[in-house]
């Protein structure tokens, strides 16, 4: 696959580019790795703080975002409210869901012979389909742009998970102004779709990611300004006082606009049913996921059920109280178990609505969910204003 | 000796900078544009500003970013691109950005940015709430100002555009 250097300029080239490489992989990448496991293993020299001036602002970027403590452990950053899973455990779970509650709601039967429980076995097959198919690169695809489209979704995806708490002691990260970082993270999505769409060199593709483009950008608004309520009210950008602000009273009761603002433009941003415009699979084939096949195919979609249980989380998290609930099971019950009943909801349309139109869609979303945005955010001055709602107490 | 992250993040905002300007396919100009943009909030994360880099990233990567990549696919490379000879353009932008180098370079030279040696807090989004609402008040209403000015300019061009499609 290596190109033979035979100019001296080609050599030159190849040196910049391994410098340039070194200069951005080993910050981002290598020094988080290291103290990750420094943390486990207590290595006892501090490598990085040799080549730096202040060790400690080597890793402002990872700190300020996670909080205090820098790593709790290599365990939760990894398995249990981690990336493992969501990606595993969440993902493997809310396809099986998805799949046997729109089966019996469309008095279809599904696949029962594989496995011994209502055909579970079945998902186990897919991945393995996913993991041994050949990888396929499309002629005349843009190679770099299309094939970094599936690390991208994962990252992104990651950012997100990071950023919902699943208690009081078990969270991954809790930056300051977690809230802001949400909408931070959610506004790369259009990007990446929209760069899939173009690298494809596919009408369908293209299509697909111009729809996601316009959908995303017009509902990304709503979306940020949905959450402008509770943060008038709880008086926090923190997420995890955002829960603890919920202590008496779940804020779906003094933001019930705000929450089904929140609800509608989440699954705009998710590209689920009634808003699944870019990959409608019987307009586009699959939109913008087109040309993707085997394992890259299989990475932008767990990136999407990761996503998916990420936004489902921050709905609990900012509207039905998180962790909160009585004390006879741990708070990380409770929070599996609200974040479970909205992903069944976010699931649920898929079986009994219809696809919008893309016009009708845009026009709800500018002049529709705008307009009760803001008619949100007045209201919830008013009821701080008039002293129904104490700010920072449930 | 240098600070690594720092040195990675010049990297990332200046390469970025620099293939915005000579890449020749527009697309990925935009996507460096973007790269580089994000590399300054970057920046202002290691400059103990989480929150104005939080905000550098949904303004500049999530809206700036998007739109440009948007009009490079809605117009077509053939339209952007021109060729520009050496003429009086070029001369005009060389003297400029040495003009804006020269006051950056005096600047910095006359603040004392020399004299802090010990490293500043973070600067919350509660003291930057309360810096705005107080000392900065007219500010904040004058940009408010513009904003509607704004908002209202583009509604008038869409409603005079929208009557010509009539007629």
């Amino acid at each position: 696959m290596t190109k033979q250097i035979t100019t001296f300029e080609g050599f030159v080239r190849q040196v910049l580019k391994i410098i340039f490489w070194v200069l951005v992989l080993t910050p981002l990448v290598g020094v988080p790795i290291y103290y990750l496991l420094d943390s486990v293993f207590h290595f006892g020299i501090d490598v990085f703080a040799l080549v730096t001036t202040q060790p400690l602002k080597l890793l402002s970027l990872q700190l300020q975002l996670i909080g205090t403590e820098p790593f709790h452990s290599l365990f939760i950053w990894t398995t249990f409210p981690g990336f493992t899973f969501a990606a595993i455990f969440v993902t493997f779970f809310a396809m099986f869901w998805e799949r046997k509650l729109l089966a019996k709601i469309q008095l279809r039967v599904g696949p029962q012979y594989a496995g011994r429980f209502e055909g579970i076995l079945q998902m186990i097959a897919d991945l393995f389909k996913l993991l041994f198919k050949e990888l396929i690169t499309p002629n005349n695809v843009d190679k770099p742009v299309f094939w970094s489209i599936p690390f991208a979704s994962m990252a992104i995806a990651g950012a997100l998970l990071a950023l919902v708490p699943l208690g009081p002691t078990t969270f991954l990260a809790d930056p300051s102004i977690g809230v802001i970082l949400v909408f931070a993270i959610l506004g790369f999505t259009p990007i990446v779709t929209l760069l899939a769409g173009w690298a494809s060199n596919n009408k369908y593709s293209f299509l697909g990611g111009l729809r996601a483009l316009h959908q995303m950008v017009s509902y990304e608004i709503p979306l940020v300004l949905s959450l402008v309520g509770v943060v008038i009210i709880s008086g926090t950008l923190d997420i995890m006082k955002v829960v603890a602000a919920q202590t008496g009273i779940w804020y779906i009761v003094y933001q019930p606009l705000g929450a089904i603002l929140f609800f509608v433009t989440s699954l705009a941003e998710l590209e689920r049913m009634p808003f699944d415009l870019p990959e409608a699979d019987s307009e586009l084939v699959a939109g913008w996921l087109t040309e993707y096949s085997g394992m890259g195919f299989g990475a932008i979609f767990i990136g999407l059920y990761v996503k998916m249980y990420a936004l489902a989380g921050l709905f609990t998290t900012f509207f039905l109280g998180g962790w909160l609930g009585p004390a006879f099971f741990p708070p990380e019950i409770w929070f599996l178990v609200k974040t479970f009943f909205v992903m069944t909801a976010m699931i649920l349309p898929r079986g009994i609505v219809p696809r919008v139109r893309i016009d009708t869609m845009l026009r709800a979303g500018w002049s529709r969910l705008l307009l009760i945005a803001f008619a949100n955010i007045f209201l919830s001055m008013l009821l701080v204003g008039l002293g129904i709602v104490h700010v920072g107490v449930g | 000796m240098a600070d690594i992250v720092f040195l990675a993040m010049m990297v990332i905002t200046v390469g970025g900078a620099i293939l915005a300007l000579e890449a020749s396919e527009v697309v990925y100009a935009a996507v460096a544009l973007a790269g580089s943009l994000f590399g300054v909030a970057a920046l202002f994360f290691l400059l103990n500003a989480p929150f104005v880099g939080a905000f550098q990233i949904i303004v500049y990567v999530g809206a700036v970013a998007v739109l440009i990549l948007f009009t490079v696919m809605l117009v077509g490379q053939e339209h952007l691109i021109k060729e520009v000879s050496f003429s009086l353009g070029k001369l005009a932008g060389a003297l400029t950005a040495v003009a804006i180098g020269i006051a950056l370079i005096a600047a910095f030279a006359a603040s004392r940015l020399a004299e802090i040696s010990e490293p500043l807090g973070t600067a919350t989004y509660l003291q930057i709430g309360q810096l705005i609402s107080t000392q900065f008040a007219p500010a904040l209403q004058v940009m408010a100002l513009v904003l509607a000015a704004s908002v209202v300019g583009a509604l008038t061009l869409a409603k005079i555009e929208g009557e010509e499609d009539k007629t």
